[in-house]
C-alpha cells in the first residue's frame, strides 16, 4: 500500500482566456504522486506550480484533462462534493499563514472540524494533539497577532492536519519566514510524511526547502522538465 | 467554539463600526416608530358613534376667540340641529399642579345626554349633576389618577378667568374615547365670570348623518358678515385641525419614513459589504477548508441579521417603553395625550428590520458566491 499511488494526474491542462489571448498555465501534464511522500514542486515564477495544486488540491478546476486523488477524479465532483471532500481529504498550508485574525490558535485549528459530527470533546482532543504535534501546545489562547510568523504557520499547519487528511499541500510555506522558523516548518512537514504517513505537496522557490522533499520535479512554462 | 460564537466574533471584530451601525439602525427605528405611531395617532378617527353627529362651531378668526351667547337661539333654528350646548374651555389647574393634567368644560348638563349621549353614569348621578348647580362630573380616568369619588369636592383655578371654583363631583362618566375630561354647569362659569355672555364653542348635535354638511353650511352663512364670523365643522375635523395641514403632514410623514427605511437600507447594505470584502481572502481559505458557499450565506446573513436585530431591539424596543410607560402627556406638553406604540406597528418595525437584514446580506453573499476560492486567495488584505 505504502508505494501505491495517491494521486494520478493525466494529460491535465489549464488555459486562461484573457480576451483574444489564451495564457497556458498548464500544457498536457502527467504525473503520480506516492503515498507517503513528499513532493517538492520547483520552477520559475509564472510556471503552473500553484495552479498545479490547486487542481490536486480540488479548488480549481482544469480546462482538459483527469486527476484522480485516492480514486476519486476530483475534476468530476460538484461544488458541494467537492468542499466535503476537501474538508476530509486535504490540509491546506499558505504562504501567507491566512488564519482568521479574530480567532485563537485553538479556535483557528478547531474551525475544519466544525464541519464534522465529532462533539466538543473529541474536536478538543484532536485540536490539543494538532497543536502539540506542531509545538505550541501552551500558546493555544494566542491570537495569530500574538504569535511569530514562524509560530503562525505552525497554528497553519496544525489546521491543516487537525481533520486528519492524508494529502497535505503546501504553496511556498516558507515564503514569508526567516530560515530559522522555515526550517521548524519544514521539520514539522517532514515529520508528518516520515511519522504520520502523510502525503504532502509543496511549492518551493528554495532549493534547501526542496532537499526536505523525497522528489522534486520541475515545471517550465506549464511543462513538467525532468 | 461554535459556529454561533464564530458569527459573533466576526461580527465583532471591528468594533467600532459595530457599535455605530446598530446605533444608526436604532436610532433610524426609533425614529421610524416614532412617525408611525404619530401617524396613527394623528389620524385616529373617534370611535365614538356620538361624534358623526356632533358639529362644533368656533370662531372663525381663532379657538381662542369667544362666541357670543346670543348665538344659541339663531343655531337652534337651523333645520336639522337638535341640540345646542355651549362648551366653554376653563382652563383650571388642579392643586397647583404644573401644568394642566385634565381639561375642565362648562356646558349645558342638561344637554349631556342627547349630545355626548357615550358618556355613561348611572341614572342618579344625571340627575344630581342637573340638580346642583356648584357640582360637576369627571372622566374615570381623572377620577382614578386623584382618586376622587362622588361627593367629594374639587377645587379649581382657571389660569384664564379670574376664577376659582369649587364643585361637588355628581358623577363619574366613562365610555367617551378621553374619559378624562370635567365638565360642569355654564351658568356657574356665568356667574363667577360676571356674566360675560361668552362661550369658548358650541357643540351642536345633528339629527342624522345626511343633515350634517347642510347644517355646517348653514351655520356658517348664519353669521357670516356678522361681528362673530363662526367655522363649524364636524367634531372629527376639529380634532384633526388642530394640527395644521394634515394632510401634507400625513403625506410628510410617509414620506420621511421612506426616506429613513430606505438611508437605512443604504447604510447596512455598505456596511455588510464593506466588512466582507474585507474578509474575502479569509471567506476563500474557509471555502478551502471545505465550509460551502450555503454555509458562507448563513454566516453574511447571520451577521446582517444579527446587526439589524440587535439595532431593532434596541430602537424599537427603547420607543415601545419610552412611549407606553412614559408620560407622553407631559413630554409633549399635552399635544399627544396617547401615543401608544401598536402591536402593528411593532410588527412594521420587525419586518422592516428582518427586510434589512436580508436586504443587505444580498451583495456580499453575490460577491462571494462569485468569487472562486482561487480568486479569493489572491485578493490582498
Ligand atoms: N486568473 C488568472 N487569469 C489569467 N492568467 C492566470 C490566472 N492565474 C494564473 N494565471 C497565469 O497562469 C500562469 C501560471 O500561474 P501560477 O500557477 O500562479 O504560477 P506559479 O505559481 O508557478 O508562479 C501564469 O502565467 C499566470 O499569469
Ligand atoms: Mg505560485
Amino acid at each position: 500500500m505504502a508505494e501505491a499511488n495517491i494521486v494520478t494526474v493525466r494529460k491535465l491542462s489549464k488555459i486562461y482566456r484573457q480576451g483574444d489571448i489564451n495564457v497556458t498555465a498548464l500544457n498536457q501534464i502527467s504525473l503520480d504522486i506516492k503515498t507517503g511522500e513528499i513532493l517538492t514542486l520547483m520552477g520559475p515564477s509564472g510556471s503552473g506550480k500553484t495552479t498545479l495544486l490547486h487542481i490536486i488540491a480540488g479548488i480549481d478546476r482544469p480546462t482538459s484533462g483527469e486527476c484522480r486523488v485516492q480514486d476519486i477524479d476530483v475534476t468530476r465532483l460538484n461544488e458541494s462534493q467537492l468542499a466535503d471532500w476537501r474538508n476530509q481529504n486535504v490540509g491546506f498550508v499558505f504562504q501567507t499563514f491566512n488564519l482568521i485574525p479574530v480567532l485563537t490558535a485553538y479556535e483557528n485549528v478547531e474551525l475544519p472540524l466544525l464541519l464534522t459530527r465529532l462533539g466538543r470533546k473529541q474536536r478538543r482532543h484532536q485540536v490539543n494533539t494538532a497543536l502539540e504535534l506542531v509545538g505550541l501546545g501552551d500558546r493555544s489562547h494566542h491570537l495569530p497577532r500574538q504569535l511569530s510568523g514562524g509560530q503562525e504557520q505552525r497554528v497553519a499547519i496544525a489546521r491543516a492536519l487537525v481533520t486528519s487528511p492524508s494529502l497535505v499541500v503546501a504553496d511556498e510555506p516558507t515564503g514569508n519566514l526567516d530560515s530559522h522558523s522555515a526550517q521548524e516548518v519544514l521539520s514539522i512537514l517532514q515529520s508528518l510524511s516520515q511519522s504520520a504517513g502523510k502525503t504532502v505537496i509543496m511549492v518551493t522557490h528554495d532549493p534547501k526547502a526542496a532537499a526536505f522533499g523525497s522528489r522534486s520535479i520541475h515545471l517550465e512554462k506549464g511543462e513538467l522538465t525532468n | 467554539m461554535t459556529i454561533g460564537s464564530f458569527i459573533l466574533k466576526n461580527a465583532l471584530r471591528n468594533k467600532r463600526r459595530a457599535t455605530l451601525s446598530v446605533l444608526s439602525v436604532a436610532v433610524s427605528l426609533f425614529l421610524l416608530v416614532t412617525l408611525l405611531v404619530a401617524l396613527r395617532e394623528l389620524t385616529i378617527p373617534p370611535e365614538d358613534a356620538g361624534a358623526a353627529l356632533r358639529v362644533v362651531v368656533r370662531s372663525r378668526i381663532s379657538l381662542a376667540n369667544p362666541l357670543p351667547a346670543r348665538q344659541r337661539p339663531i343655531i337652534e333654528r337651523i333645520p336639522g340641529v337638535e341640540a345646542v350646548s355651549p362648551f366653554t374651555w376653563f382652563g383650571g389647574n388642579f392643586k397647583n399642579e404644573e401644568g394642566m393634567t385634565f381639561a375642565q368644560f362648562a356646558m349645558d348638563p342638561k344637554l349631556l345626554r342627547p349630545i355626548f349621549g357615550e358618556a355613561k353614569m348611572p341614572e342618579d348621578q344625571y340627575e344630581a349633576f342637573e340638580k346642583d348647580q356648584r357640582s360637576c362630573i369627571l372622566g374615570k380616568l381623572t377620577a382614578e389618577k386623584y382618586k376622587l369619588k362622588v361627593g367629594d369636592r374639587i377645587t379649581l383655578a382657571s389660569t384664564i378667568y379670574p376664577a376659582t371654583l369649587e364643585f361637588r363631583i355628581a358623577g363619574i362618566y366613562s365610555g367617551t374615547i378621553d374619559d378624562r375630561n370635567l365638565l360642569f354647569h355654564h351658568k356657574y362659569f356665568d356667574e363667577a365670570t360676571g356674566d360675560l355672555g361668552q362661550v369658548g364653542t358650541w357643540w351642536v348635535k345633528v339629527r342624522s348623518a345626511e343633515d350634517m354638511p347642510r347644517v355646517t353650511t348653514a351655520i356658517n352663512a348664519a353669521f357670516a358678515n356678522s361681528s362673530s364670523e363662526v367655522r363649524a365643522e364636524t367634531e372629527r375635523a376639529f380634532q384633526l385641525s388642530f394640527i395644521s395641514m394634515l394632510g401634507n403632514v400625513k403625506l410628510l410623514v410617509a414620506s420621511i419614513s421612506t426616506v429613513v427605511v430606505f438611508t437605512l437600507i443604504l447604510v447596512t447594505a455598505s456596511t455588510m459589504s464593506m466588512a466582507i470584502r474585507e474578509r474575502f481572502r479569509e471567506l476563500a481559505v474557509l471555502k478551502a477548508l471545505g465550509f460551502r458557499r450555503r454555509e458562507l450565506f448563513a454566516f453574511i446573513l447571520a451577521e446582517s441579521f444579527g446587526l439589524a436585530v440587535t439595532g431593532a431591539v434596541l430602537g424599537a424596543g427603547g420607543a415601545y417603553f419610552l412611549y407606553n410607560y412614559g408620560n407622553i402627556s407631559k413630554m409633549t406638553n399635552g399635544i399627544f395625550i396617547t401615543f401608544e406604540v401598536t402591536p402593528k406597528i411593532v410588527g412594521i418595525a420587525i419586518l422592516v428590520a428582518t427586510g434589512l437584514g436580508i436586504v443587505a446580506s444580498i451583495a456580499p453573499s453575490i460577491s462571494v458566491a462569485r468569487t472562486s476560492v482561487v480568486d479569493g486567495l489572491k485578493t490582498l488584505d
